[in-house]
């Protein structure tokens, strides 16, 4: 049996409501490479969270920043950064003080771009010296189904070094696996979740390493 | 008091032994033959505060007599280094919970056990030692099997259950111990004998039993709390044997919720099993397995998704597909029919007078064996598609065991090269951290007219203003009197807080001993009694001796062991170099001979003084000739001290132990 994952690609209006996914996706028309094989299934990476940071490289009045804008909030009792939400790339940041930025909650990785810069930009009508610094995807959530239930137990007990499975605790299995650096929560189900992972490549590289394992756990 | 024994030195039976201090001395030339003697008796003695027991009390576990040796070397008195103070709480904790958990000694041993590997392995640093002794204990009881849960653990401790598993967790990791799942039939018998069903509790524990089997066959308990199934299966049990138990009695006893509960049920009763009637369950085994409740319901909510998702967007796919498919068939047909028909166009050459109607009825028969073609390839291309799947299915089902072996080897294997090698993408990260980011803001796609409308105007800013102030009214207050108190305290000259410093760094690999040793002094002063500067000297001095050791050995040297001692190379007070304030008594020395043995040890090493940080086992090598264990014994103190490794404490040091040890080693002998 052989994988073929890809990431779907995201529509071009990504305005809409999160879910939206097309369960088509996965019908897609393949590249003529992949057309020469034989394909049982298609596995779709869906990407569901990005995280970047950067920095606008200058101080940051939150109390002006809140007040001029409204998209924004800012209760520094509970919070120190003011959190400003948009809704198309619909993301949010956490704007500190020294000006640094956190966007977080767009869907791929334009999104975050734009995303970012249009905080930034932002920002800048409000007449801060901005600038675009260190900009840094910190972290990809991503989810995938295999579509085949999977053995928790065994895996752990072969894979223990990695492995973490106590369902009192949590339902899933927690793989931490070393290279590429990501963290997965496989569920019975056949479904994963990755969290971790700097890049597309990671998550790919990931899933590559852990399929053929899980694939062997599969519950026939 | 005589006892029998004969002194040593000058064979005189007047020995003297005192229980009191612990030392057996010969009257005759005033020799210690044994201190530290070990007494079975407790004698008590009249202080100025009140009777105390006399002597040192030596516990158990105190590895052997040596933790408090020469008078209390490092702490006088209390006799106990501080890790037994731990590990002795540590026992008296770990005792106490195993007995409220009704833990034998047993269990409590052997968390006490896994308390002092993650000790050694300094794991319990920064965490609460209630939850490393409770974490401590759960690993025992999933090791051993016990019917414990996390929660039973973390509710006699009074500690968050989660908390509890992560430290659980991090243990068992770091420490190796691969612990089994948990399986839901340990907790049976323990919910059962809590629901009351007096002498029954064994057949209904039995037949919950038999359920909670049937239930992990079909999956029902991956990724499910072992409590859910149990109070399931127990309802169903007690039901069976005519008990008239409700979900809510259950409850009580699992404390799990009731929705969780139902669920369980309602999941047991889709399964072929629960479809069974009672006779029939407890006859009947069935052999097929069913899949995890939620991966049907992940497929059901597939299905559901595709049908949702309109007839009509599928129909448009297939339209398209055909008309694709139709299209190649018109382009490939020609080329592809003449191969397949050739044979037919030659014998149908002869119909080559009707031109036209040839050529049509040609086309139609090319268009119908080229569809015959297709469909033949097809459906040998699928039949050995579904000989492949079924070859490999049938392979994964009759040897689980090797797969899952080669799983083992497939997922440890690329871990260990994977660590070692350097991949290109980590190149590419080092490359692009090198290069500058770009600084400015890009702004050319973005629309302006959209983020205007996020800017408010003037107006609309200061009532947005106001009415944060006004919500954070008591923010504002306690920030200007954190401020006004700041700078109270500036203006009274209050020195600010000091931050916590970071955390040592790992101290990288060094070319040569003195950097070395150098780094090492950096970055962490081991003791304010050592002098630095002087230590500092005579690493300088090994760095000019590298150059020239000829001229350095023309300095003078120390010819005795007295004025060894006085050159200044180390000031520490304690034990190593304080030989004269420890007061050695001046009575004979049962071996003055191992003492001269020892001169002509230090003396040959001692002159080319600087050399001697470089190469301690000359040291070494001049011990070796003269006893065994004192070799051990100076091979260990270098390891132990990395700065004593300067000649004089070495040797000092080593002298001090010899001594001491001759004396146990020689009185061992002797009896």
């Amino acid at each position: 049996m052989q994988f073929h994952f890809k990431i779907a690609e995201p529509e071009a209006n990504a305005t809409g409501v999160p879910n939206t996914t097309n369960p088509h996706s996965a019908l897609q028309p393949q590249q003529p490479a992949v057309l020469t094989e034989p394909k049982d299934a298609q596995h779709e990476i869906k990407l569901q969270n990005i995280v970047a940071t950067f920095s606008v490289d200058c101080e940051l009045d939150l109390k002006t920043i809140n007040s001029r804008t409204r998209n924004s909030e800012y209760t520094p009792k509970r919070f120190r950064g003011v959190i400003m939400r948009m809704h198309s790339p619909r993301c949010t940041a956490l704007i500190f003080r020294t000006g640094k930025v956190i966007c977080t909650g767009a869907r791929n990785e334009t999104e975050a771009n734009i995303g970012s810069r249009k905080f930034a930009r932002i920002l800048q009508k409000l007449g801060f010296p901005v600038k675009f610094v260190d900009y840094k995807l910190q972290n990809i959530v991503a989810t995938v189904d295999l579509r085949f239930p999977i053995r928790l137990e065994n895996l752990n007990q072969v894979h223990g070094q990695f492995s973490s499975y106590e369902p009192e605790m949590f339902p899933g299995l927690i793989y931490r696996m070393v290279k590429p650096r990501i963290v997965l929560l496989i569920f019975v189900n056949g479904k994963i979740v990755f969290t971790g992972a700097k890049s597309r490549k990671d998550i790919m590289d990931c899933l590559e390493a852990i399929s053929p394992i899980l694939l062997s756990f599969r519950k026939t | 008091m005589s006892t029998g024994f004969k002194c040593r030195n000058c064979g005189s039976n007047e020995i003297e032994e005192d229980n009191a201090r612990g030392d057996r001395v010969c009257m005759n030339c005033g020799s210690v033959l044994e201190d530290s003697l070990i007494v079975s008796e407790v004698q008590f003695e009249e202080m100025g505060h009140g009777a105390s027991a006399i002597g040192q009390f030596v516990s158990a576990e105190s590895s052997g007599g040596a933790t408090n040796y020469g008078y209390g070397k490092f702490q006088v008195g209390s006799g106990t280094e501080s890790r037994e103070v731990t590990i002795k709480k540590a026992k008296k904790d770990i005792t106490l919970l195993c007995q409220q958990l009704q833990l034998t000694q047993h269990y409590a041993d052997t968390a006490l056990n896994f308390f002092k590997m993650a000790l050694h392995r300094h794991l319990t640093r920064g965490r609460k030692s209630t939850h490393i002794y409770a974490a401590c204990v759960y690993m025992t009881c999933r090791t051993e099997g016990t019917s414990h849960l996390l929660i039973d653990i973390s509710d006699v401790q009074q500690i968050c259950s989660y908390e509890l598993g992560r430290t659980y967790l991090k243990l068992s990791h770091a420490l190796c111990i691969n612990i089994p799942s948990v399986d839901p039939c340990l907790y049976i018998m323990r919910f059962a004998n809590r629901l009351q069903l007096g002498p029954k509790t064994h057949e209904v524990s039995m037949t919950a039993l038999r359920i909670v089997q049937r239930m992990k066959k079909d999956c029902m308990h991956s990724g499910r709390r072992p409590t859910g199934l149990c109070g399931a299966a127990l309802l169903i049990a007690a039901r069976m044997h005519e008990f008239s138990r409700t979900i809510a009695d259950v409850i009580g006893v699992v404390k799990i919720h009731e929705s969780t509960l139902r669920k369980r049920l309602s999941e047991f009763a889709e399964t072929p099993s629960g479809g069974l009637t009672l006779e029939e369950f407890m006859t009947v085994d069935l052999e097929r397995e069913q899949d995890p409740p939620s991966f049907r319901a992940a497929r059901i909510k597939d299905r559901e998704l595709i049908q949702n998702m309109g007839v009509h967007e599928l129909t448009e796919l297939q339209k398209e597909i055909d008309a694709h498919l139709e299209k190649d068939i018109g382009k490939y047909t020609e080329s592809m029919l003449r191969k397949v028909t050739k044979g037919k166009v030659t014998t149908a050459s002869i119909q080559e007078k009707s031109d036209k109607f040839a050529q049509k009825s040609e086309k139609e028969l090319e268009l119908e064996e080229s569809r015959q073609f297709i469909e033949a390839s097809n459906a040998e291309a699928i039949k050995e598609f579904i000989a492949n799947n079924t070859d490999a299915d049938t392979e994964l089902e009759s040897k689980p065991h090797t797969a899952m072996a080669n799983a083992m080897i497939e997922g440890l294997r690329p871990d260990i090269e994977a660590i070692c090698r350097v991949t290109e993408s980590d190149l590419e990260d080092v490359e692009r951290a090198k290069q500058p980011m770009e600084t400015e803001l890009y702004i050319d796609d973005l629309n302006d007219e959209e983020l205007d409308q996020y800017v408010l105007t003037a107006e609309e800013a200061d009532t947005k203003l106001s009415m944060w102030k006004n919500l954070n009214a008591e923010f504002l207050r306690e920030q200007k009197e954190r401020e006004e108190r700041m700078a109270k305290e500036r203006e009274e000259g209050k020195p600010e807080k000091k931050k916590r410093k970071p955390r040592k760094k790992v101290i990288g690999p060094s070319s040569t001993a003195g950097e070395a040793i150098e780094k090492m002094l950096q970055e962490k002063k081991i003791s304010s009694k050592i002098n630095y500067d002087i230590l500092k000297t005579l690493t300088e001095g090994m760095g000019c001796l590298t150059g020239d050791s000829e001229a350095s050995a023309e300095e003078p040297k120390p010819k005795t062991v007295e004025e060894l001692a006085q050159t200044p190379v180390i000031v520490e007070e304690g034990p190593i170099s304080s030989k004269q304030s420890r007061g050695k008594p001046s009575y004979d020395m049962p071996g003055p001979s191992r003492k001269r043995v020892k001169l002509e040890a230090g003396l040959p090493v001692s002159q080319p003084e600087e050399q001697l940080e470089k190469k301690p086992e000359i040291a070494l090598e001049a011990d070796e000739l003269d006893e065994d264990a004192e070799v051990d014994e100076a091979d260990a103190e270098p390891e132990a001290e990395p700065e004593a490794t300067l000649q004089d404490m070495l040797n000092q040091g080593a002298g001090d132990e010899d001594d001491e040890y001759g004396y146990g080693f020689d009185e061992e002998e002797e009896y």
